[in-house]
């Protein structure tokens, strides 16, 4: 313990302060721990001497500190930020994905609206391949119109080059079997359904002739509702490209195929450009108009087949039955469906009109009028003056006129020079 | 490397290798090497002190703290090993500047204000809790720095009572400390600072006076008998008030340290205040019931004693 001349019977500054720096030896610090055991002012002194020396070294590290006050509020609020937006992130990808699904949902639940089914519950919709499964198999014949869905599409190599698919959305969408998506899907299969139940019971054979017509039926009927949305115009826009390249492709085929068969007069080398355009356009129409591209083959081979009637026949009618018996006419067409209605095309099958009865009974056949030496009545390309033949029967003594022959169940006959006046034979 | 190979080898003999200082003593003289290591490292010269002048002004530091030892020089003197590391524990560099400002050094002052003004200001505001009065304080420190005040024709410098055990700001703000308590202190004699701290007042006695007496001296026993620092901590956290953090920061030990010392210090007084009564003719069961069931009243208790203890410690240091 040092006396000073100040401070008598205390540790001199000197003292303290090594011991407040911890600069003394142990027995110096003890001597001086022993006296700040008792002296209240000492202990005093050290205590506001390390005070100060903590303030000190604050004040020596305020420079730093200084620049960021720290009471500043964007400091004080600094770590706010940071659960905010990790909150508002979390909101704003909420809101996205509901308003997402709701986009998602609503035209379906429109739809359903809007075409309520007369089934309990549609089906999920199929898949591609389930869709596929559902359609009848394309049968071996290679007349049989070339199959639309996926498994037809990798047909076999031995069969002719199938011709393009019709447009058949539900082959060429994604999968959507998880949901019905807005649309396309419920009414894509619960119109087959309809046609199904609808229609009389079927043979598997007509059914399977049927299902090429249906399934183009199912996608007509799918867009026949009305307007259903931006998004469902979307669909459509795409349905429309993807429609426009099909028959392109198919048009291609076609033409490729009449190269190099030669059997086939200028009809059969014509694009269907107009069924073509009329499958897409037809969208919207409430009826469902059967398209010749539905099936490819037979349209084409209608004049050839103008008298054929029965089961392979795959024109399909407004009434949405089967045609029981066709006769044709150049672009001109009759046709009866099962149910014994008649309906007339004037444009090769593109629209149809339905001919009041004029007849008894249950109309079940049409023909063409059988000329009297026993032939067919010449092609339409005759009729229509367009060659020399034509004007030379023109010039001749009054041909037969062409008339169709309309036989009922009871085997009586109507005969018609236009398809829309009948009189019995 | 050679200097202190020198120091070592010094250290190791007790002879000093200081060439020109053939009469010195051991025990008073510099080894040269150890001398001339430290006057290398302190820029004395910058401070116009002679080699020969801060040789001085070291052993004199050593002398005047016995080199650090607490004994008297006569009873145990230092041993060239332990002045070494006196020497090298000194904070060199403040001491040359400290006599060199005391000498009245330009240059040592300029040093000294570009230095140590501002903190000297900044730990006087600190210390009195006012910037009026911290800068009052610290002018009138900074005047008797200066060596303004003479007594008896000799220009007094408090820089002189520095001799480098620890660091001149340290010293400084120990200075500033100092003369505030002492201020306040003579200035509030209507009102001593002890009065503010005063214990709670005891309560209505309950127990005969005869083993208030007993548990008193008991009590006495009990913290006389305790270790210093024991004591100390008792005192700063139960007399001053200060916080375990302030009194962990004075020991510079750990915050948790100091409690588990306090809570350790209590337990063992109470024990040894309980043994004290036995010893003085009470059962265990008296003793306790002296002492009463309630902890918070050892602490009251505690807290007397500490003041007592404080004003006897003064008297025996007085007449001492």
């Amino acid at each position: 313990m040092t006396a000073t001349s100040h401070h008598e019977f205390h540790p001199d500054a000197e003292s303290l302060s090594a011991f407040s720096e911890q600069a003394l030896q142990e027995r110096e610090r003890a001597a001086v721990l022993a006296h700040l055991a008792v002296c209240r002012r000492c202990r005093q002194v050290v205590a506001l001497a390390r005070e100060a020396a903590d303030a000190g070294d604050a004040t020596a590290a305020a420079p730093p500190r200084k620049t960021i006050a720290p009471n500043a509020w964007w400091k004080q609020w600094r770590l706010v930020w940071v659960p905010t937006a990790v909150v508002a992130a979390f909101a704003a990808a909420s809101i996205s994905v509901y308003i997402e699904r709701a986009d998602r949902h609503g035209p379906r639940i429109r739809i359903a609206e809007q075409n309520p089914t007369p089934s309990a519950t549609p089906p999920p919709a199929p898949t591609p391949t389930e869709q596929a499964k559902i359609e009848p198999p394309a049968t071996a014949s290679p007349a049989t119109p070339p199959s639309h869905t996926a498994k037809h599409a990798h047909s076999t190599a031995a069969e002719p080059p199938p011709a393009p698919a019709p447009p058949v959305v539900a082959a060429q969408m994604p999968s959507e079997s998880e949901a019905p998506e807005p649309g396309a899907p419920a009414p894509r299969v619960t119109h087959r359904q309809e046609a199904m139940r609808e229609a009389p019971p079927m043979s598997q054979a007509e059914e399977q002739q049927a299902s090429p017509q249906e399934t183009m039926g199912v996608h007509g009927s799918a867009y026949s509702q009305p307007a259903q949305g931006a998004w469902e115009a979307k669909q459509k826009q795409s349905e429309e490209h993807r429609q426009a390249e099909v028959d392109r492709s198919r048009m291609r085929s076609f033409k490729a195929k009449a190269a190099t068969t030669g059997e086939h007069g200028t009809d059969q080398a014509a694009p269907p450009s107009q069924s073509q355009s009329v499958t897409v356009t037809a969208a919207p129409q409430p009826e469902m108009q059967p398209t010749p591209l539905a099936a490819p083959a037979p349209m084409l081979g209608f004049k050839h087949m103008s008298d054929v009637s029965g089961p392979s026949n795959p024109i399909q009618l407004p009434s949405g039955l089967a045609s029981v018996s066709i006769a044709s006419r150049g672009h001109f067409l009759l046709a009866i469906d099962k149910a014994g209605a008649l309906f007339l095309s004037e444009d090769r099958g593109v629209t149809w009109e339905r001919i009041t009865t004029q007849w008894t009974g249950r109309a079940v056949e049409v023909h063409r009028q059988v000329a009297a030496n026993g032939a067919m009545q010449t092609a339409p390309a005759a009729q229509d003056g367009t060659t020399g033949n034509s004007s030379a029967d023109e010039g001749t003594a009054s041909p037969p006129p062409v008339s169709f022959e309309l036989s009922n169940d009871k085997n009586q006959t109507w005969v018609s020079t236009d398809g829309r006046i009948w009189m019995p034979e | 490397m050679a200097s202190t190979e020198s120091a070592a080898r010094a250290a190791e003999t007790g002879i000093p290798k200081g060439t020109g200082a053939p009469d010195c003593v051991p025990d008073r003289c510099l080894d040269p090497a150890l001398a001339a290591e430290l006057w290398r490292g302190c820029d004395a010269a910058r401070w116009g002190l002679t080699r020969d002048e801060f040789e001085q002004i070291l052993v004199d530091a050593g002398t005047a703290q016995n080199f650090g030892l607490a004994e008297a020089p006569d009873a145990n003197p230092a041993t060239p090993k332990q002045q070494a590391a006196f020497f090298r524990n000194l904070c060199v560099a403040d001491l040359a500047l400290a006599r060199a400002c005391a000498r009245g050094n330009e240059r040592a002052w300029e040093h000294f204000i570009a230095v140590y003004r501002q903190p000297l200001t900044r730990a006087a505001i600190a210390i009195t809790r006012s910037e009026t009065l911290g800068r009052d304080l610290a002018e009138q420190l900074y005047a008797e720095l200066y060596g303004l005040n003479v007594r008896d024709g000799q220009r007094r410098c408090p820089l002189f009572s520095y001799r480098g055990r620890g660091s001149l700001m340290g010293w400084l703000r120990t200075t500033l400390a100092q003369r505030h308590v002492d201020h306040y202190r003579r200035t509030r004699r209507e009102e001593p600072i002890e009065e503010f701290d005063a214990p709670a007042p005891d309560p209505p006695p309950q127990t005969p006076a005869r083993e208030l007496s007993l548990l008193e001296q008991a009590i006495a026993q009990a913290v006389s008998g305790r270790e210093a620092a024991e004591r100390y901590l008792l005192a700063a956290y139960y007399l001053d008030g200060q916080t375990l953090l302030e009194i962990a920061r004075v020991l510079g030990v750990h915050e948790a340290t100091v409690s588990r010392r306090l809570h350790r210090a209590e337990k063992e007084i109470r024990k040894q205040i309980l043994k004290n009564l036995q010893r003085n003719g009470m059962s265990r069961r008296q003793a306790e019931e002296a002492m009463g069931e309630d902890a918070r009243d050892i602490e009251v208790n505690l807290k007397k004693l500490l003041q007592n203890s404080q004003s006897e410690a003064f008297q025996e240091q007085a007449a001492s």
